[in-house]
């Protein structure tokens, strides 16, 4: 009787309880490695997958972007890069999300000029559909290189 | 499902939250390091606009020894989420912040703060902020 009500129990568990297992650091690292190299190339469907629906992206300027918005300044070209070199410093892993900060070194590209943009950042993924997806990214400017 | 307790528990975790970040800005504002020590976590990252990071020890001390001086501050919280344990305020706010050797400066800020329920209370673990752009002088 007893073993009846367990197997009962197993099988009426949602499926991913079973199939699919939490993100660990490593893929939240290759998540967001994932998210600079798809900003970079401008590879918007690549984006579209990493990005959730929630998405708040604040830039260095403090201004704040929805999912619908951050894809549209991709693909228009607004949002474009010469490089993009990340150094993620800490990821700290929670239940269903993970809270990765460091550093970001980028030379964006806007109205035929190059300007370099070195910024911390402050993400947060969340764990979804088996897959990491950034809902947050919030950026503040480094300090200046003092001049020698 | 979510149950009608599960939802009473996370409407009662996103108030103590907001509740939590308007005490820490009045506790920066009075330079309360007991109320600080509370509401902010050991592991905190703190990311001020102007690109200086502080540690928890490293915050607490420059407001006690008035090295940094928050003269007033007005947060206006605009998104609240929370993911199980975490919690990600994104707000604005208008900073006048002095100190030791350094003149007054009104800063409009844009901020985005993470917390974690630990202990039984929310402790806010990372802050980022940017300057907001100056309006247009038309």
């Amino acid at each position: 009787m007893r073993l009846h009500f367990l197997l009962l129990l197993l099988v009426s568990l949602p499926v991913t309880t079973l199939a699919s297992p939490r993100g660990d650091e490593s893929s939240a690292r290759t998540a967001l490695l994932a998210r600079f190299d798809a900003a970079l190339h401008a590879d918007v469907a690549a984006l579209d997958k990493l990005l959730a629906d929630d998405l708040e992206y604040c830039g260095v300027s403090a201004t704040c972007s929805t999912k619908a918005q951050y894809l549209d300044s991709v693909r228009s070209g607004a949002r474009k890069f010469r490089s993009l070199v990340p150094r993620i410093e800490r990821v700290t892993l929670f239940a269903d999300s993970a809270v990765l900060t460091g550093k970001v070194y980028a030379v964006s590209i806007g109205d035929g000029t190059e300007r370099n943009v070195d910024a911390y950042f402050l993400v947060v993924l969340a764990w979804r559909d088996g897959r990491w997806q950034m809902t947050n990214q919030s950026s503040t400017l480094l300090q200046p290189k003092p001049k020698t | 499902m979510v149950s009608v307790a599960s939802f009473a528990k996370d409407v009662a975790r996103e108030t103590a939250l907001k509740s939590a970040e308007m005490s820490r800005f009045e506790a920066q504002v009075n330079a309360d390091a007991k109320a600080l020590g509370n509401l902010l976590d050991d592991g905190l990252e703190y990311t001020h606009s102007n690109g200086d990071l502080d540690t928890k020890a490293s915050f607490i001390d420059s407001l006690v020894t008035g090295k940094r001086d928050y003269i007033s501050s007005t947060a206006t919280i605009e998104t609240v989420r929370i993911f199980g344990d975490v919690g990600v305020i994104r707000g604005k706010a208008k900073v006048t912040v002095g100190g030791k050797d350094r003149q007054p400066q009104d800063l409009s800020i844009g901020y985005t703060d993470i917390w974690l329920w630990k202990n039984g209370r929310w402790q806010m673990t990372a802050w980022r902020s940017a300057r907001l752009p100056a309006p247009d002088a038309k």
